[in-house]
């Protein structure tokens, strides 16, 4: 009589058998899966708001970046280069100029795809029907200074190749600056209260695992009896984590879906209400929908990841060990 | 693997099955293992448990102590192969505790246990579940799954070790056949009798073709007559060469066999006899 391992088992009944009791397991207790898929649903949630924040806070710093402190627009497309270097010298020799940058149109498109603003808005500007103008960002080293810099430059200008109704003062920087505060504190709630719920989540996924092993130690007293290797009494749980995480990623998208679709309705509607989202014009459903492949991904990942981990940890004293 | 499933599981045609069925009766006043027909014989079970071979079983020393309770002090133990040895003991003398020694779902205190030469301590985790596919169990309460068929409670057991659909097919309707529930095995157990549940896990414990069938209490929910149906197929078990374990405090059933007789109390093994009787 050999004790040791003797590998009759085949893998792929094994697998299939394992999908299949975690499958009906599934579904056998679905009140206590549903309860553990909202809470994933509300986990994922709360991670996916809060990388949304992230990636707006991003955007956002695109477009303070493009509003330097001054910039200057060229009257139109002809204007030819030598006129736009000999202005750029000129820009960079004043005494109270950091820096000048000269944005081409081609850069000016990269810019203004970025910007976190309404598709209707943006889609009429491409490549081939390019209608940004080019320009020049300066940078002073003190806001005083700028109404001086741009009257000096104004002076320099003997070609007339600036569009001088179209200088952009940073007229809106406080406004920004204090878009990417707000947005900042977002974001870091969206990660605290994530964390939160994330923790929440975990708890009650792993009580109600526990409570579905509970439900279920008789059919795993025989499995272990039998002599069920430890993978197979282990591996209908991990697919019923799977599951969660799996639904839970349903469940979240199409429930920022549903939210971001709402509030660019009610934003198109309202005027007061969403005041930050106007500022900004920023279109939340575009936006979601710009970013749900990535926001899928991610979901899927923590969400079948915390289902896997979570199961384990539950099963771990039926185990041998 | 698959030629010890024949030797232990094999069934014949017709006429044997009703041989055997013979045979599984108890004959008075004598049992003589010798007679089991060749090919139902895997070794000739031994009467005897002599010092000459190496035991299957070997218990040296082993103590089991709970919390409060000492279940088991300082046993010593040897069973051969093919032996039929019943464990007697009033509850609470330490009998279920041996046998959880013996399956490695508990660890012994102190002292050494081993079967076919191997120190159970010395089995990785990743091996106990094979280990215990070679040791088939029984329990006073069945253990069946409510909610599967006869037929699927004992392939349960092969499907959870990752047996392909075809053996599962093979070896389910064998032991089926074996405990004469083939004609039961759409049968849910509320349907079934008592002797009708303890024969469908006694098909479960025997469809890995185990070396040792243990039954804790076996009968201890049946009435006498589902007591001897199951104590007979136990008797036929053993004929066909595999090694019974069984615990109980019945005194009838141990009087009748006639076996080797275990006495424990307070976690000791207090007499040890062949052919022996219930005596306390
Ligand atoms: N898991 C346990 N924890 C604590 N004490 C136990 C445990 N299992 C058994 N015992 C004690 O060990 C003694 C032997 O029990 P057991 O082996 O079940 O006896 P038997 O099967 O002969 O009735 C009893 O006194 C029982 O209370
Ligand atoms: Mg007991």
């Amino acid at each position: 009589m050999n004790l040791g391992v003797n590998m009759s088992s085949s893998f792929f009944p094994t697998i299939k058998r394992i999908i299949k009791l975690g499958l009906t397991n599934f579904w056998r207790n679905r009140w206590l899966t549903l309860g553990a898929t909202l809470l994933m649903t509300l986990t994922l949630t709360m991670i996916s708001v809060s990388i949304l924040m992230t990636y707006l806070l991003r955007d956002t710093a695109a477009l303070i970046n493009s509003k330097i402190d001054l910039t200057i627009y060229f009257r139109d497309d002809t204007v030819v280069d030598n006129s736009i270097t000999a202005l750029m010298t000129r820009i960079q020799g004043l005494p109270d100029v950091t820096s000048a940058r000269f944005v081409d149109k081609a850069a000016a498109l990269a810019i203004w795809d970025r910007l976190p603003i309404n598709e209707n808005i943006k889609k009429p500007v491409t490549a081939t029907n390019n209608t940004l103008p080019r320009s020049i960002e300066i940078s002073t080293n003190s806001p005083d200074s700028i109404q001086s810099v741009v009257d000096k430059i104004g002076a320099t200008d003997t070609d007339k190749i600036i569009c001088t109704e179209c200088v952009s003062y940073s007229k809106n920087k406080d406004t920004v600056n204090r878009l990417i505060s707000i947005t900042k504190f977002v974001q870091r709630a969206g990660l605290v209260l994530s964390m939160f719920f994330g923790l929440i989540a975990i708890f009650n996924v792993m009580n109600i695992i526990r409570i579905t092993i509970t439900a279920r130690s008789d059919e795993i007293e025989i499995m272990r009896y039998v002599g069920a290797s430890n993978a197979f009494v282990r591996g209908p749980f991990i697919v019923e984590g799977i599951l969660y995480g799996l639904f839970g990623t349903i469940f979240t998208t199409l429930f920022l879906l549903a939210i971001g679709y709402g509030s660019s309705y009610y934003a198109g509607t309202s005027s007061g209400a969403l005041s930050f989202l106007q500022m900004i014009n920023l279109d939340i459903f575009q936006y979601v929908l710009a970013h749900l492949f990535d926001l899928v991904l991610i979901q899927l990942g923590i969400g079948v990841l915390l289902g896997i981990v979570v199961s384990s940890l539950s099963i771990r004293r039926f185990l041998e060990a | 693997m698959l030629a010890m499933m024949d030797d232990v599981l094999h069934i014949g045609n017709e006429t044997e099955n009703k041989v055997q069925a013979e045979q599984g009766k108890l004959p008075e006043p004598e049992l003589k293992p010798e007679k089991a027909p060749e090919e139902t014989k895997l070794e000739t079970p031994k009467e005897k448990h002599s010092d000459s071979q190496t035991p299957l079983i070997d218990f040296q020393h082993v103590t089991k102590a709970y919390a409060r309770k000492v279940a088991i002090s300082d046993v010593n133990l040897r069973i051969n192969e093919g032996e039929f040895v019943s464990i007697v003991g009033q509850s609470g003398a330490g009998k279920t505790t041996l046998i959880k020694l013996l399956t490695k779902q508990e660890p012994p205190t102190h002292g050494s246990i081993f079967v076919a030469g191997r120190n159970l301590a010395d089995l990785r985790a990743k091996e106990v579940p094979f280990y215990r596919r070679k040791i088939g169990v029984v329990f006073q309460d069945f253990k069946l799954l409510p909610q599967k068929t006869v037929w699927e409670n004992v392939a349960f057991a092969l499907e959870v070790c990752g047996f392909s659909q075809d053996e599962i097919e093979r070896r389910t309707t064998k032991a089926l056949e074996l405990v004469n529930l083939g004609r039961r095995r759409k049968n849910y157990p509320e349907e079934l009798s008592g002797g009708e549940r303890q024969r469908t896990a006694i098909a479960r414990a025997l469809v890995h073709s185990p070396k040792i069938l243990i039954a804790d209490e076996p009968t201890g929910n049946l009435d006498p007559v589902n007591t001897w149906e199951i104590v007979e197929l136990l008797y036929r078990i053993y004929q066909r060469g595999t090694t019974v374990i069984l615990s109980t405090h019945n005194r009838q059933v141990v009087d009748k066999i006639k076996k080797r007789v275990i006495l424990m109390k307070g976690g000791k093994i207090i007499s040890d006899e062949l052919g022996g009787k219930y005596v306390i």
